[in-house]
């Protein structure tokens, strides 16, 4: 079998994104849905609930009391909040171990770039208009599941890979291509569409590493941008670094100035701390 | 034993067998200090060259930014016995992603205001590796002085 055959073989056979998760999301489309009917369809998955339960705690969300079961829970949480909880508590079991460690990722630093460009994609989501906070914060969080699944074949090539970066100049996601047939955010476009999730998450995943990606659809804009400062600040930064052009230009049309990027880097600092329990789910 | 800083933090030792570490600087800029005479050393990780840009959020978190971060450090290590003239200075950090516009020239921008501020004071940078692209990780060892750097997907080598 080749290697693009080989990936492709991969991407087939990918473990589906929690049922639960995608059961309750359809649920929260009607703002007048019984919490008894949520906790039923939650609590099918344990794993979700123990995360669920652990987030809800973090003073990202605003709670004033501590929470341990999840009735409570769901009886505390706004419905928008609820479903960015989910998606977090859903989505960490992908991100557990080794995950990344062919790009030299860290272990958990897969899952904390993730959780760190939700929580960036969400602030700056009041300037693209159209795109729903909820939408931003779970395309951060999947944005690079591709590099889950790509991993192990990252670190068979990785010397050729680097070589390519060092010697002729190419951004690493172009020598990844390059050399496996197939990039990261192309594997992860696939993988959220195989998920079913909505297409302009997919295209916003396949081209967030797209240099005139702040030139594209709202969502896809929001995406670049997130993941390009909170790879600035070296959050979950493996051996890709800060290779590869994104063209600021763009922003002008979101009326985004280097000030305001200046004030969301700042901020983004501070909410990851208030974030500490998401950020240790995948552990 | 091993000292981590973190983004936005500083961290003085002056045991000989303590290790100060900093991870994955992207645009973001470590500074470390060494006197060699009383064996203190010094590492910050600031984030942004400027706190005009919030004061309140600069009064909770002073290594947020180079402009109240780096006097702040030196006035730190002064207190251990350090001496300017006798330290060694070491920059590191300061990449940026590639962009003709200069939006996102965070980078640069922590460059200019460290070199800036050590013109003005007379300090000497003994050694530096600055811009790129590259994510970088340096490690000040407290006894002996030396500093290690390690930049990603290269390995680790003596700055």
């Amino acid at each position: 079998m080749s290697r693009i055959d080989e990936i492709l073989n991969i991407a087939d056979h990918i473990p589906p994104f929690p049922k639960v998760a995608m059961q309750v999301m359809k649920m929260l489309e009607d703002p007048e849905v019984h919490t008894k009917d949520l906790a039923e369809t939650i609590q099918y998955d344990s794993a979700i609930t123990a995360n669920l339960i652990k987030t809800c705690n973090a003073a990202y969300f605003g709670l004033s009391r501590k929470i341990s079961s999840l009735d409570e829970a769901l009886v505390l949480i706004g419905h928008a909040a609820l479903k960015d909880i989910i998606i977090a508590s859903s989505s960490a079991r992908f991100y557990k171990g080794e995950a990344g460690g062919g790009y030299q990722l860290e272990q958990g630093d897969l899952w904390k770039h993730s959780v760190a460009t939700a929580i960036m994609a969400k602030s700056i989501s009041r300037h693209f208009k159209g795109v729903e906070p909820g939408t931003a914060f779970t395309v951060g969080l999947l944005h690079d599941i591709g590099k889950r699944f790509l991993s192990s074949f990252v670190a068979s090539d990785f010397k050729k890979i680097m070589d390519r970066t060092y010697n002729d100049g190419l951004s690493f996601m172009e020598a990844e291509h390059e050399i496996l047939g197939m990039d990261h955010a192309e594997l992860g476009s696939m993988i959220l569409q195989k998920w079913d999730f909505p297409e302009e998450m997919v295209l916003a995943v396949k081209l967030h590493h797209d240099p005139k990606a702040l030139d594209k659809d709202p969502l896809t804009a929001l995406l670049a941008l997130a993941n390009t400062l909170v790879i600035s600040l070296g959050v979950g930064v493996g051996a890709d670094g800060l290779s590869g052009a994104m063209q600021g230009e763009g922003l002008k049309r979101f009326k985004i100035s280097a000030r305001d990027l200046d004030q969301y880097m700042m901020n983004l600092l501070l909410e990851m701390e208030k974030a500490e329990e998401m950020m240790t789910l995948s552990k | 034993m091993k000292q981590i800083v973190g983004i936005s933090d500083m961290k003085i030792a002056n045991k000989p067998d303590e290790e100060l570490v900093t991870y994955s600087l992207g645009s973001c800029i470590g500074v470390a200090l060494w006197d060699p005479i009383v064996k203190v050393g010094a590492l910050l990780h600031y984030m942004l060259p400027d706190s005009n840009i919030d004061k309140e959020k600069a009064e909770m978190k002073p290594f947020m930014f180079a402009d109240t971060g780096v006097p702040r450090m030196f006035k730190e290590i002064y207190k251990l016995g350090a001496v300017k003239e006798r330290m060694k200075v070491y920059v590191v950090g300061g990449a940026q992603v590639m962009d003709d516009s200069g939006l996102f020239n965070i980078g640069k921008r922590n460059q200019m205001i460290i070199q800036k501020m050590f013109f003005k004071n007379n300090v000497a940078i003994t050694k530096e590796d600055v811009g790129g692209t590259v994510n970088r990780t340096i490690t000040l060892h407290v006894g002996t002085g030396q500093v290690k750097l390690k930049t990603s997907g290269r390995g680790e080598v003596d700055l």
